[in-house]
């Protein structure tokens, strides 16, 4: 008999290599504990990665590459927000429509909070910006009394 | 699989859709196989269960995304087969052998009775002696080689269906299995009969 059957058959010998008796329905017991632990253990995050994850389980995508999809998302919507074009219109309305006011009189008016700053013309005309403290100071505490 | 049993793509679909019990009737089908699958490559019992809860742990959260472009069966086995390879490779340790799981069944196999018999008296072997070479000759392989040797002398799985699993070629296969072979009848002369 050649040598390499002789080396199959003794392989074969393995497959009689088993756990003890009970150990598969002890098994599925056990599996089952570790899945309500583990929902009950991982964060939203997690769940929602291990979610996407199974949609694609070939590309074994790494789950760090859905983070850095979404900062990069919002990195690039900082970026278009901090754009000078992103504001330019904003700020070309509030000097159209702001009253003129200089700093050498100072303006006793209050200026209510929210309303468009106020802008002084130069002697050429031009507008130039003055930024004047608003009277009452910002406050995150609800007006609203109970 | 047994007439009576229902099919893996019916298990599979009602897993899909969120029946929980349909997969565990999968684990009852298919631990048993993958068990002896990763106990043969680490050699270790402990282990073994570990990377087993892992496997149908990573199973059950990457089903939904299974399109049944391969059979269940090849599916599972091949993340088997690759959590285990990459326990080992990240481990990187000799295996301690458990040597308390035989089955009583192998003092009646004509093969270990054979390989055992009194022929020369200096070379005695017994059930513990014969598994502890068998284990020791495999963990000497390297872990690609171990890995198409037990699907294939120990699991019995055809050339194809091992390529399938591994992503590699039946040629692949062939070559390593001649390799370890040789490796192996090195290993294990004083038990192999001329």
């Amino acid at each position: 008999m050649p040598e390499e059957d002789s080396v199959s058959k003794l392989l074969r010998l393995k497959r009689f290599e088993q756990p003890p008796p009970g150990y598969f329905e002890d098994f599925l017991v056990e599996f089952q504990a570790r899945q309500r632990a583990e929902l009950l253990r991982q964060s939203p995050w997690e769940r929602f990665s291990d979610w996407l994850g199974g949609l694609a389980p070939a590309f074994e995508v790494p789950k760090l590459a859905y983070a850095a999809i979404v900062v990069c998302a919002i990195g690039v919507s900082a970026v278009i927000m901090g754009q000078p074009g992103g504001q330019s219109a904003v700020l070309a309305s509030h000097v159209a429509s702001a009253p003129s006011l200089s700093l050498s009189s100072p303006s006793a008016a209050s200026i209510p909070v929210g309303e468009p700053l106020p802008v002084a013309l130069t002697s050429t005309g031009s507008p130039s910006v003055h930024y004047v403290l608003p009277t009452r100071p910002v406050s995150y505490a609800s007006s609203r009394s109970f | 699989m047994e007439p009576t049993e229902t099919p893996d793509n019916e298990l599979v679909a009602r897993t899909q859709a969120g029946d929980a019990r349909a997969f565990d009737e999968l684990i009852v089908r298919y631990s048993p196989r993958l068990y002896g699958l990763i106990y043969n490559m680490t050699s270790n019992h402990e282990d073994t269960n570990d990377l087993l809860q892992d496997v149908f742990s990573k199973a059950y959260r990457s089903i939904r995304g299974f399109q049944g472009k391969s059979s269940f069966y090849t599916w599972l086995h091949s993340i088997a087969a690759n959590m285990t390879i990459n326990f080992l490779k990240k481990r990187n340790r000799r295996a301690t052998m458990s040597l308390d799981d035989v089955d009583n069944g192998i003092a009646n196999d004509p093969d270990f009775i054979s390989a055992t018999a009194e022929h020369d008296p200096r070379h005695q072997a017994n059930l513990s002696e014969l598994q502890k070479k068998l284990n020791e000759a495999m963990m000497k392989l390297s872990i690609e080689h171990r890995t198409v040797v037990t699907m294939f002398d120990i699991q019995g799985m055809p050339h194809a269906e091992i390529a399938k699993i591994l992503g590699i070629s039946e040629g692949t296969v062939r070559s390593r299995l001649f390799y370890a072979h040789r490796q192996l009848q090195n290993y294990l002369q004083e038990f192999i009969k001329s």
